[in-house]
């Protein structure tokens, strides 16, 4: 996949604090990005120089293929931007606000009609369509957002905090509209403090804290590096010695501790959890080393590392 | 499912640079009318009662103060049939509405405006609308285009209350059409003031109070001529000296630059000398100098800084947050 954005040495100062610190970063077109950090991390700060709504003090971004600094206009083109607050005007009805910004993006209005349409089947708003903008819920809001930054046909969707604030339904929604707008082929680039949502929807990550850049990768990339030993938890018949089996466990090879387990499957369960290098082949040999012991397995599968441990350990001692 | 009308993501954005070409070569009224800025504004003021409430009071108000006059003047019974009288009459209820008119304007204006760019800041519309690509100028000119369409509403419902005046006698066409300039140009300047504060101010709030700071301070200066004309009146500099042309030349731009001195001072020219246009000697009468009627100095002054103002304000808006 070919770059869609690359950002190279960004650097931007408020007085004397350095909100964004020498950022370097390429985002491949058509992947759902995930920038997360604390608040104060520079997300908000990187987006907004991404969306040539800030000027940078030092370096370059490049938005397919053209400089925020020195071409913005193209840039606006193929962006669409949603801020972290919803910008709303009270006194129109939604088509009304869709109507408007496809003006804004100089659509004639006849395309504008049209569009509006598919676009509100889209987000599923298609019923509120001559309702006022301020009576919609935050959830509505936000879909029609994304709706509005549809509206170009941008290829590229920028999208700050795009759950905030929303209940846990609204957010199951959103994360499955941003599902169906990644398959039509958009590139997405989001911030989130919801760990949750930018694991299951992203397919890189970054990781910002004090304003760099301190990680950045897949999901498996980044666990690897952040935490290079895969957890085993592997379950036994209760009609075995369950430290005996904890020795066996410690002796074979690529095995570094293992501890016991409550609480994991059926109550009359044994359960061991065990910290492993090696790749997948070597976790096969594992396996059925364990069966050639005739242990008594009911359960073997390994524990997908989170993006909050990640988080926690990408971020760890530089906050302090 | 995404409209198959779209296309493949760049594709938009070729079309939407051609649409920009069609746009440029469009008469310059139809490209204020496909300013959707312009659009999106007259739909939401006309939307709320807030316009026709703010109509109906102004017409009152103008309304009130004709009945007063027409009654100061026509209670006095020996003055009822004399035609001279009711000329004068005519000057006098055509000359308060248009000061009333300038009076109403200069403060309305601004309030239309004030909050025009703080406001969308203050909604957090404004960062969606500058990733669009709305030109600042669209933005700027949509936004003082509606507040100036309904000013010039406001102007032009109060011409059948001002119409009396015209069954009375004693207005020329000559006074009806300056006064009709001066009143478009107060609106749009006053527009502009507000919409220039709103261009670099934060809030909306400050913006307003900024915006009729600048209005008062520019009536103080009213204040300031009479003091000046009463100071030179007593002073003798002897014929023809440099010093008394430039003080002349100098209260008669104060004079000018004033709505109501100007006003005033036009039709006073226009009714003693005659004149639309040029006057002789208009102040002290020790020099002959020739000077422009105020209004003429009024217009041009003010669509001057009019223009000026717009250039900064769409300065303001375009350049992005440092």
């Amino acid at each position: 996949m070919s770059a869609i954005i690359e950002i190279r040495q960004l650097t931007k100062r408020f007085a004397r604090r350095t909100a964004v610190d020498r950022v370097n970063l390429t985002i491949a077109s058509g992947e759902i990005f995930g920038l997360v950090g604390p608040n104060g991390a520079g997300k908000t700060t990187t987006m907004r120089m991404l969306v040539t709504l800030l000027q940078p003090d030092h370096g370059e971004i490049w938005v397919g293929g053209h400089s925020v600094r020195k071409d913005p206009r193209q840039v606006r083109r193929i962006i669409g931007f949603m801020p972290d607050s919803f910008g709303v005007y009270g006194d129109m009805t939604v088509y009304e606000y869709l109507d408007f910004f496809g003006a804004c993006y100089h659509l004639p209005p006849l395309q504008r009609q049209s569009l509006i349409k598919d676009l509100l089947e889209l987000v599923d708003i298609g019923h509120r369509r001559d309702d006022m903008v301020d009576t919609l819920s935050r959830g509505l809001k936000q879909r029609l957002g994304l709706a509005r930054v549809l509206i170009h046909d941008p290829s590229i969707l920028i999208l700050d905090e795009p759950a905030s604030g929303l209940d846990p339904r609204a957010r199951v929604e959103i994360r499955e509209l941003l599902l169906e707008i990644a398959h039509l082929g958009k590139t997405i680039i989001f911030s989130s403090h919801i760990l949750a949502d930018v694991a299951e929807l992203c397919t890189s990550v970054g990781i910002m804290e004090s304003g760099k850049l301190v990680a950045v990768g897949t999901l498996d990339e980044l666990s690897e590096k952040a935490v290079p030993h895969r957890l085993i938890q592997i379950s036994f018949l209760d009609q075995i010695d369950i430290e005996n089996a904890q020795a066996a466990l410690s002796s074979l090879p690529g095995i570094s501790q293992v501890r016991l387990k409550d609480g994991l499957g059926k109550a009359d369960w044994l359960s061991l959890e065990a910290e492993f290098i090696g790749d997948d082949e070597a976790l096969s040999q594992l396996l059925g080393k364990l069966v050639e012991q005739r242990l008594p397995i009911v359960h073997f599968s390994e524990e997908t590392q989170n993006l909050e441990e990640v988080f926690m350990r990408a971020t760890r001692g530089i906050v302090s | 499912m995404i409209p198959e009308n779209q296309g493949t993501p760049l594709e938009p954005a070729a079309s939407m640079a051609s649409d920009g070409k069609a746009a440029a070569r469009k008469h310059p009224f139809r490209r204020a009318l496909d300013n959707p800025v312009i659009l999106k504004e007259l739909r939401g003021r006309m939307r709320g009662r807030q316009a026709f409430i703010l109509l109906t009071v102004y017409l009152g108000l103008i309304a009130l103060f004709i009945v007063l006059i027409y009654n100061a003047v026509f209670g006095v019974e020996s003055l009822t049939w004399d035609p001279s009288s009711r000329q004068i009459a005519g000057k006098v209820i055509f000359g308060t509405v248009v000061l009333l008119e300038l009076l109403l304007l200069s403060f309305i204006a601004p309030g239309l405006t004030a909050g025009a760019i703080t406001a969308e800041r203050e909604r957090q519309t404004f960062d969606l609308l500058r990733t669009t690509l709305l030109s600042a100028r669209s933005l700027v000119l949509g936004k003082l285009g509606s507040a100036f369409s309904y000013l010039l509403l406001l102007i032009l419902t109060a011409l059948p209350i001002q119409s009396l005046a015209f069954l009375l006698g004693g207005v020329g066409l000559g006074e009806l059409v300056v006064s009709g300039v001066m009143l478009v140009v107060t609106a749009i300047f006053f527009c502009t003031l507000g919409l220039f504060f709103s261009s670099f101010m934060k809030r909306t709030l400050p913006a307003t109070v900024s915006s009729y700071a600048a209005i008062l301070g520019s009536f103080l200066v009213l204040i300031m001529i009479f003091f000046l004309i009463a100071y030179f009146e007593s002073t003798s500099f002897g014929s023809n000296s440099v010093r008394e042309y430039m003080l002349t030349v100098a209260i008669w731009v104060l004079i000018s630059t004033n709505p109501f001195m100007a006003a005033v001072m036009s039709e006073v020219i226009l009714v003693d000398e005659q004149s639309l246009f040029l006057t002789n000697s208009p102040l002290f009468g020790s020099s002959s100098l020739t000077l422009p009627s105020p209004w003429i100095i009024y217009v041009l002054f003010y669509l001057g800084l009019t223009f000026i103002m717009i250039i900064i304000s769409i300065y303001n808006v375009k350049r992005p947050d440092r």
